[in-house]
C-alpha cells in the first residue's frame, strides 16, 4: 500500500536525472569494419576507458579490456601492441588473449600460477554480429545471461543494406527506452492523433509490445537493443535500436534501418522506402513527429521520478521499471530507481 | 618475538628474531638469508621457499591452495620436500618461537 506523497511530488531539488547505475547487458561498441586486424583502439563507454583492439590476421578475433595491466599499471592503450590475438603491455610486454588470460611473461622463469587458473585482465566477453561489435557488460563481471536474438533482416542479402544514424542524448539508457512503453506520450508529444492502442509483453529479459493492432511490432532485448517492425499493408520496414550508456547520464543512440530488396519501382519498394524515410525523420508532409525532433527536449532536461503520480490511459510505466530493475545487479534494494 | 634458526644456502646456521604477527617471509627477507619474497605475499613469485624441519611442520599448519600451485610450478626447477612451504605463509606466533627453516635453492 503506498499513498501519495504531496511532498515527494512538490519538492524536486532532491530528484535525480539519471539515479541509475550502468545496466548489465549486450552493448553495441562499433562496427566490425571500423576495427583493422592488429588494431589497439582507447574507447570510453559504460561509464569508463576500455581498450579495444583486434587480433592480427584476416579473422583477428577482437578484445576489450580494461586499460591498466594487471602487472604494474601501465596504460595497455597507449602504447601496447597486438600479437597474434593477444594485447603486449609495452612496460614489460606481458601478454593477454582477448578473453583475459595471461599467456606470456618473457622472462619469469616461472609464470605466476593464479596466471593459469584464471584470467587476470578485466575483458568483456565480446561477439561479432551483424557486422558489429557487442560486448556483454555486468557490474560483478558475471557470464552473459542470454543470447543476442537473431536478426533476420541483418543477416541476409534479400535486404538493403540497412542505414544508420546516430544521436547523443543526455540521460541515461533506461528513460530513453521507457518512451517505448509510453503509449500516450505519442500523441501529445508527436502528434499521433490518438494515443495507439498497444498490448505489451514483458518476459524474462525481453519486451514484446503491438502497437495499432500489428501496425507496429517491437523488441526489446536487454537494455542494449530493441528491434521495431513497421508493417504498412504487408511492407515491412525494420528499425534497430542499440544505444550505449556512454557515462550514467549520457546516451549514444545508434540505429539501422532496412526492409526487403522489393523489386525496384514497385509500389512495395515505394512504401517500404517512404517508412524508412518516416523512421529516420526524412519524410515530407508527416503529421507524426520522429523522435529526433521531440524526444530530445524532454529527455535532456527531465528528472527521474522514482514514484511517479500516472493515471489512466499512460502505458505500463511501472511494469517497465521493474523488468528494467533486473538489469541492476546488487542495486536492487536502491528506493531511488 | 620469536627466535627462528635458519640455515642459509650455503650451510650456514643463524638465528634471528621474527615479529610475531607478520609473515616469516618479512623476517628472512628483512635478515638477508637469501629469501627475496619479490611478490609480497601472494604465492605468484616463489622465491621464499623455505623446507621446514620435521619437528615443526605440524605447528607450522598445512598448505592453502594457492600455495600448493605455486610450489607444484617450482618443482620442475628446485626439490621439494614434505617441510617444503613458502614463507609468506607461515604466520610467526609465540608457539613457533626455536623454529628451523632451511632455505631451499633459488630457482635459476
Amino acid at each position: 500500500m503506498s499513498v501519495i506523497d504531496l511532498k515527494l511530488l512538490q519538492e524536486t531539488k532532491s530528484l535525480e536525472r539519471c539515479p541509475f547505475p550502468i545496466p548489465a547487458g549486450w552493448f553495441f561498441v562499433d562496427y566490425s569494419k571500423n576495427l583493422a586486424p592488429g588494431e589497439v583502439r582507447n574507447v570510453f563507454l559504460l561509464d569508463q576507458e576500455w581498450v579495444l583492439f583486434r587480433g592480427e590476421g584476416e579473422d583477428g578475433k577482437p578484445g576489450l579490456s580494461d586499460p591498466f595491466c594487471p602487472h604494474l599499471g601501465a596504460h595497455l592503450g597507449h602504447g601496447g601492441t597486438v600479437v597474434g590475438d593477444n594485447i603486449r603491455c609495452t612496460f614489460h610486454h606481458w601478454q593477454f588473449n582477448p578473453e583475459g588470460w595471461c599467456k606470456d611473461v618473457p622472462y619469469a622463469k616461472i609464470m605466476p600460477p593464479v596466471c593459469k587458473k584464471q584470467p587476470i585482465l578485466r575483458t568483456l566477453p565480446v561477439i561479432e554480429k551483424w557486422g558489429m561489435i557487442w560486448c556483454w557488460y555486468h557490474p560483478q563481471a558475471e557470464a552473459p545471461q542470454w543470447e543476442l536474438p537473431s536478426i533476420p533482416e541483418l543477416e541476409s542479402d534479400d535486404y538493403i543494406e540497412p542505414r544508420t544514424g546516430h544521436w547523443e542524448v543526455n540521460t541515461a539508457v533506461q528513460e530513453v527506452a521507457e518512451n517505448g512503453v509510453d503509449f500516450a506520450h505519442l500523441k501529445f508529444l508527436h502528434g499521433e492523433p490518438e494515443i495507439p492502442p498497444a498490448t505489451t509483453e514483458f518476459k524474462g529479459h525481453e519486451i514484446f509490445t503491438d502497437m495499432k493492432n500489428g501496425y507496429i511490432k517491437g523488441h526489446q532485448c536487454g537494455p542494449g537493443l530493441a528491434i521495431f517492425r513497421f508493417d504498412h499493408e504487408g511492407v515491412i520496414a525494420t528499425m534497430v535500436s542499440y544505444s550505449v550508456p556512454y557515462t550514467r547520464e549520457q546516451t549514444k543512440m545508434n540505429m539501422s534501418f532496412t526492409h526487403f530488396k522489393y523489386p525496384e519501382g514497385t509500389k512495395e519498394a515505394m512504401v517500404a522506402q517512404h517508412l524508412v524515410n518516416h523512421m529516420v525523420g526524412e519524410a515530407d508532409g508527416e503529421e507524426s513527429a520522429g523522435f529526433e525532433s521531440v524526444d530530445f527536449i524532454v529527455w535532456n532536461n527531465k528528472k527521474y521520478r522514482p514514484n511517479p503520480l500516472l493515471c489512466d490511459g499512460d502505458g505500463p510505466i511501472l511494469q517497465y521499471r521493474k523488468w528494467f530493475k533486473q538489469f541492476y545487479p546488487g542495486s536492487e534494494d536502491n528506493p531511488n530507481l | 618475538m620469536a627466535q627462528i634458526h635458519v640455515i642459509q644456502r650455503d650451510g650456514s646456521k643463524r638465528t634471528i628474531d621474527a615479529p610475531e604477527g607478520e609473515p616469516l617471509m618479512e623476517a628472512l627477507r628483512d635478515e638477508n638469508t637469501g629469501v627475496e619474497g619479490t611478490c609480497g605475499g601472494t604465492c605468484s613469485c616463489g622465491t621464499c621457499h623455505v623446507y621446514v624441519a620435521t619437528n615443526w611442520q605440524e605447528k607450522t599448519g598445512g598448505r592453502s591452495d594457492e600455495e600448493d600451485m605455486m610450489l607444484e610450478a617450482l618443482e620442475e626447477y628446485v626439490e621439494l620436500r614434505p617441510g617444503s612451504r613458502l614463507a609468506c605463509r607461515i604466520e610467526v606466533s609465540n608457539a613457533l618461537d626455536g623454529l628451523e627453516v632451511e632455505i631451499a635453492p633459488p630457482v635459476e
